[in-house]
């Protein structure tokens, strides 16, 4: 063949190659090992944001959506934001998506409620929103299901609301390093007031659902929990942990003699914290111990209260054999429901395993929130594959023993004057309160009224000008 | 919705028979209201109870933190006048049929031990193979799937490994939903010295979280209080049921003792009627009728229920009601060893020796289950040590060694259905007014045989293998709490009471689920094939209303 | 009725035959020669102490006074070398004085002898405690913390269980029934020697 040929011939395989390797790039699309990095950071992000534990309902697909999260305002349900093109996340931009995660904005420009932690994911860096970007749209699988959709009541489901929360109480700005802090300290602050949203359950919230920035970490009701004050405050604070302490207790949700993880906490060390690497936790560690301290009056530390102790001596026998279980006391139901795993006198286990109730945050506490939960919805924790499970006692109507608002509160009372801050009594109608979820907020037949206010206002209003036309008309 | 007067299933009993099926029944959208004749008990007075008791009456005497109300009596162990005896028994083994149900809220599974044996393929077909007793209307493969669904129902933990499979050799369709609970010390023991002589002490399957939360009930934390009563729910009882249940909008009645079940033209079941605790009446209508009160009560009723139709009793035209009563006879015997056993680690029962059910002999004489005793023997070990007038240290070192080298063994043999092992209506009367249950009870032959010249024989080798330095066998036959064979199962409406999905042959919508069904005891515990039967029913009964 | 007497034999073949045991599943003392025997105290369970109902508390609580009691727990604490709970001390000793009108004068011999031997421990003066009711009364002390019952009929009053001495020699291994011995499936199989003996 003449050269002329021969170069014709080349330059048809290197065509043909191409368009082959075209097919297959349209078909297959195999990721460079540079996007692969970072998707698989994206997945760390995504781990330290915790997303799952909103967008993945129980039993769900991953990232699917549907899970209920009760709010003082009503019901709202975590959105489909796998990649699905059409019930998820596949049609976003970067842009797009950027503006919905630090934003609170979704592609068809309305307000997400602040449920979704936007106010602390707005930290993100842009380099690590591109990476959950490519993590969500590349590295999860699209789930094709449509989710329950939120409808808050009114005035509450108008979500254009938001505009002006947001004008009022967003900081939009992305995390920027404080120079005179460490790399250590200055990862920590990213990871706690960015991807791990500390703020959005610790931080008290304003009359408008705002985080009252001047009481950072303060502690704060989330439904019927109480996430505690974590700042540096030796007494009403966790100042009194050494930086040790505070990592294993991420790490693993338990901090023997002194606390344990419940409720969304034990699903964020679940889910997120027990996953993220040494020098994260670590990092962690030293920021939220730099916060400043904000002490309660409310005198001796939550961790340090009580002892072993039992009514036991003048209970047992006293009683007899009976089949009528109305109005028992609190040793009673002490002995009967709790100390089978908590021991006869609250010491726990042998092993450790079921902690002792004395030296205990959840007792020690001034505030009985935790306490109340912990009865009625128990704890359900996996750290390394291994489960911490309490029962809870009521909070479900499945539950196996469920203990009636008053015998909680008897019961509660008795295990706070033996085993925690002693003064301390629980009501019946706290009791109830938790079971309904915890406290709702006033927010909402506030603004009902308000509007109503303002409506009957504009009528009256109306009236008069047109009775005035009237008159002049007359 | 279920009213106080109707709904589209009437369970009579909250036991797990009657739990299962009121489930089952509620998710098909069906309307259920369950009677219970018992008073409904919150689990923390139970234990509290337990615990009150005196020590001579705290082991053994498993009904004696259950209190009955007065118009739903059970065994009193704590009775002493025979005439306020509920169970009247008699014949030569009477004191085999002192069965200890309850008659609360949850039934019998409050103190059950848990254990969730399966039949094999031979279980079932006694006659065909050996001659003796009678066989299922159905075989294993027809059941085996029911058998995996009441695992799941219950959550039983249960080995994976094939040898410790029971039945070997037949094909589970899936593995146990929890693996199997630890050994204590007594049990590993005991596996090793069984295993020289041919016995093979294998896991138990148990109704007991293992390892982790199941159904949102707590996993088992060795408190070794499976009987009388699960503190914490580990173990699954009826009563854990109750609550879901009434989530999804069952109606459960306590205090409400079924006293008669109405039949009306054209042999249906029209209505039971049940007594408050005001000895008022109430009648309460349905589309079906499951009457699932145990071994002892169904038949009672049923026969106490005879009208000018049913003169013999309802669905007793076989006149097969109360009889076959069928227990595992059991024997124990008590050891003292030279090297320590030690009990009271983990579960009160987790493992059994099951090789001994099964073979050709069975032709001959009943197979049985051997198995050791796990309860703390401490207490024994106490009252024995302080008997003997020790003080101080000796006092202290006694009551170590025997709580520590002393053992309980026991047989449980398989019996046989008789017709002449009968309940009928005894002249004596409850609170109620309702005749109390008399049963005649003999093991019969096929069982002394077993124990003459197999089973006590070899607990002797098994004892002597532990190292017994003494062995005080129970001079006489024991209840094992595992009442069957009241309303037997058969294709044959004239030798049978119930049709193989236990639908009364008489009464097409009169359902008899439970123990009373079982055409063969064997010698394992019952519970299992019980809720099997249950489920089974159900299917049947949801079938039947769907389409008539 | 008669039938019942009747046992039928296990089998010809089987020599042991010992008394039925008390022990026995859901035994009902109505059922069996058992119970006769119960009622007339030949098989007591604790030490020997006989078997009485007891007394209305009313005529115990009004005997035993505050010095009483003390005397009682300091008896107690020379006869059981363990920690003794003061509280359970006061119900057992009212409640035995209630059997036992002379209580206080035999715990007040026990405590002269205890003296005169200048005991520390049990061992240092059992041996001169003499047969009868002083040696009764010491043992029927002993089982009475060790069991938590100082009668032994079905119906007796439990002054104690979680507290009870008897748990106390195994309490390494064996848990107290109702009790948790550890984190799910958290138990071995793995055993201390017999001859060590835990702390109570």
């Amino acid at each position: 063949m003449c050269r002329d040929g021969r170069r014709i011939c080349a330059l048809l395989l290197l065509f043909a190659g191409s368009l082959v390797a075209c097919a297959s790039r349209a078909v297959e699309q195999p990721n460079s090992p540079a996007e692969n990095a970072t998707i698989e950071r994206g997945r760390y992000l995504a781990i330290a944001a915790d997303c799952a534990a909103c967008h993945t309902a129980p039993g769900g697909k991953p990232f699917a959506g549907g899970l209920p999260i009760s709010t003082p305002l009503g019901t709202i349900y975590s959105t489909n934001i796998s990649p699905s093109t059409e019930f998820g996340i596949g049609r976003y931009s970067e842009g797009e998506f950027a503006r919905a995660l630090r934003g609170g904005i979704r592609r068809d420009g309305a307000h997400l409620y602040p449920a979704m932690p936007y106010t602390s994911y707005a930290k993100f860096t842009d380099d690590d929103t591109h990476a959950l970007y490519l993590y969500f749209t590349k590295g999860v699988q699209a789930v094709d299901a449509r989710g329950p959709e939120t409808a808050l009541p009114f005035p509450m489901n108008i979500r254009l609301s938001m505009l002006a929360w947001n004008l009022l109480f967003l900081d939009a700005h992305v995390f920027a390093p404080d120079p005179k802090q460490s790399a250590e300290w200055n990862r920590g602050a990213y990871l706690a007031e960015g991807a791990a949203h500390c703020s959005t359950c610790h931080t008290p919230r304003g009359f408008l659902m705002q985080e009252e920035a001047s009481r950072a970490l303060s502690g704060a009701q989330v439904g019927p929990w109480f996430a505690p004050n974590i700042t540096s405050d030796a007494e009403s604070g966790i100042g009194s942990w050494s930086k040790d302490e505070l990592g294993a207790f991420l790490r693993s949700g338990r901090l023997p003699g002194k606390a344990q993880a419940a409720g969304s906490m034990g699903e964020a060390v679940e889910h997120s914290f027990q996953h993220l690497t040494a020098a994260d936790i670590d990092a962690i560690a030293t920021y939220v111990r730099s916060v400043p301290a904000i002490g309660m009056p409310t005198g001796a530390s939550r961790f340090a209260a009580g002892k072993i102790s039992t009514g036991l001596a003048a209970l047992r026998g006293r009683d007899g054999i009976s089949n009528d279980d109305t109005n028992p006391g609190g040793a009673e139901l002490f002995q009967g429901n709790c100390a089978s795993c908590h021991s006869a006198g609250g010491e726990g286990s042998k092993d450790g395993y079921y902690p002792s109730l004395f030296h205990n945050s959840a007792t020690g506490a001034k505030d009985p929130t935790n306490l109340i939960a912990a009865i009625l919805y128990g704890v359900d924790r996996a750290v390394s594959g291994k489960q911490a499970f309490m029962p809870g006692f009521g909070g479900h109507p499945t539950d196996s023993n469920q203990l009636s608002d008053r015998n909680i509160a008897v019961l509660g009372t008795y295990v706070l004057t033996h085993y925690g801050s002693g003064d301390t009594s629980i009501t019946e109608s706290q009791v109830s309160e938790a079971r309904r979820g915890g406290p709702s907020s006033l927010l909402l037949p506030l603004a009902r009224w308000g509007l109503a206010a303002a409506a009957v206002v504009i009528v009256l209003g109306i009236v008069f000008l047109m009775f005035r036309r009237h008159k002049h008309s007359a | 919705m279920a009213s106080g007067d109707s709904a589209d299933v009437v369970v009579v009993g909250t036991g797990v028979v009657g739990c299962l099926i009121a489930e089952q029944a509620l998710d098909a959208g069906l309307s259920v209201l369950m009677l219970e004749a018992g008073p409904r008990v919150e689990r923390w007075r139970i234990v509290e109870n337990y615990r009150n008791l005196p020590p001579s009456i705290r082991l053994f005497h498993w009904d004696a933190p259950y209190p009955p109300k007065p118009w739903a009596p059970h065994l009193e162990t704590r009775r002493e006048k025979e005439s306020e005896q509920y169970l009247q028994l008699e014949g030569p083994n009477a004191r085999a049929y002192l069965q200890g149900y309850v008659r609360y809220a949850g039934g019998a599974t409050w103190h059950w031990a848990g254990i969730c044996w399966r039949l094999t393929p031979e279980d079932m077909r006694l006659k065909s193979l050996y001659g003796v007793g009678r066989d299922w209307p159905f075989g294993h493969d027809v059941i085996e799937p029911y058998y995996t669904r009441a695992e799941y129902a219950l959550g039983v933990c249960g080995p994976s490994d094939p040898a410790q499979q029971w039945p070997p050799n037949v094909k589970r369709s899936k593995p146990y939903p929890m693996g199997p609970t630890p050994f204590g010390a007594g049990e590993h023991r005991l596996t090793e010295v069984a295993a020289k002589i041919g016995l093979m002490n294998i896991h138990a399957p148990q109704a007991r979280n293992s390892g982790v939360s199941y159904d949102g009930r707590p996993p088992c934390c060795g408190n070794n209080n499976c009987f009388p009563v699960c503190p914490i729910a580990a173990k699954y009882d009826a009563a854990t049921a109750l609550p879901k249940i009434e989530a999804k909008g069952g109606r459960i009645l306590a205090n409400a003792v079924v006293h008669r079940i109405e039949t009306g033209e054209k042999k249906t079941v029209e209505a039971v009627h049940h007594f408050d605790p005001d000895k008022g009446s109430h009648r309460v209508t349905a589309k079906i009728f499951v009457i699932a009160c145990n071994g002892i009560e169904t038949p009672k009723l049923l026969l106490f229920s005879k009208d000018d139709r049913n003169p013999n009793g309802i669905a007793n035209s076989s006149d097969q009601v109360g009889r076959n009563m069928m227990d595992q006879p059991k024997l124990i015997t008590d050891i003292e060893m030279a090297e320590p056993l030690w009990t009271g680690v983990g579960p009160v029962q987790s493992s059994s020796i099951m090789n001994t059910t099964q073979g050709e002999f069975r032709s001959n004489h009943a197979g049985a289950l051997f198995r050791m005793e796990n309860f703390a023997r401490s207490p024994l070990g106490a009252a024995a040590a302080l008997k003997k007038g020790l003080v101080g240290k000796a006092l202290d070192k006694e009551i170590r060694r025997l709580s520590a080298c002393t053992a309980r063994l026991t047989i449980e043999h398989e019996p046989l259905p008789s017709p002449d092992n009968r309940l009928t209506l005894s002249s004596k009367k409850d609170w109620l007014g309702i005749n109390k249950p008399n049963i005649y009870y003999d093991v019969g032959e096929y069982v002394r045989r077993s124990a003459r010249e197999y089973t006590v024989p070899l607990l002797h080798k098994l004892a002597e293998g532990l190292g017994a330095t003494s062995f005080q066998l129970s001079p006489e036959f024991l209840n094992s709490d595992h009442i069957m064979g009241g309303c037997i199962m058969g294709t044959d409406p004239k030798t049978s009471v119930v049709d193989p999905d236990c639908r009364a042959h008489d009464h097409h919508n009169l359902f008899l689920p439970g123990g009373g069904a079982m055409p063969s005891g064997t010698a394992s515990n019952s519970t299992l094939t019980m809720t099997a039967l249950a489920l089974k029913a159900a299917d049947a009964i949801v079938d039947q209303l769907r389409h008539g | 009725m008669d039938e019942r007497k009747q046992r039928a034999p296990i089998s010809p073949g089987v020599t042991e035959r010992p008394k039925p045991s008390r022990y026995r599943d859901d035994c009902p003392t109505a059922f069996s020669l058992d119970r006769r025997e119960l009622l007339l105290g030949g098989l007591s369970l604790v030490g020997g102490l006989a078997v009485v109902p007891a007394l209305p508390a009313i005529a115990a609580a009004a005997a035993w006074s505050q010095e009483s009691a003390a005397r009682f727990m300091e008896i107690s604490s020379l006869l059981i070398p363990h920690r003794l709970h003061e509280d359970v001390g006061k119900r057992i000793g009212a409640a035995m004085s209630g059997f036992n009108p002379s209580l206080s004068e035999q715990v007040a011999g026990l405590l002269a002898i205890a003296k005169n031997k200048n005991a520390r421990i049990v061992e240092d003066f059992f041996p001169d405690v003499p047969e009868g009711p002083l040696k009764e009364t010491a043992l029927a002390i002993i089982s009475a913390w060790y069991l938590g019952v100082v009668s032994d009929a079905p119906d007796a009053e439990v002054f104690a269980y979680e507290y009870t001495l008897m748990y106390g020699p195994t309490k390494d291994v064996m848990t107290i029934p109702s009790y948790a011995v550890s984190g799910p499936n958290g138990w071995t199989s793995d055993a201390p020697p017999l001859d060590s003996m835990p702390e109570f």
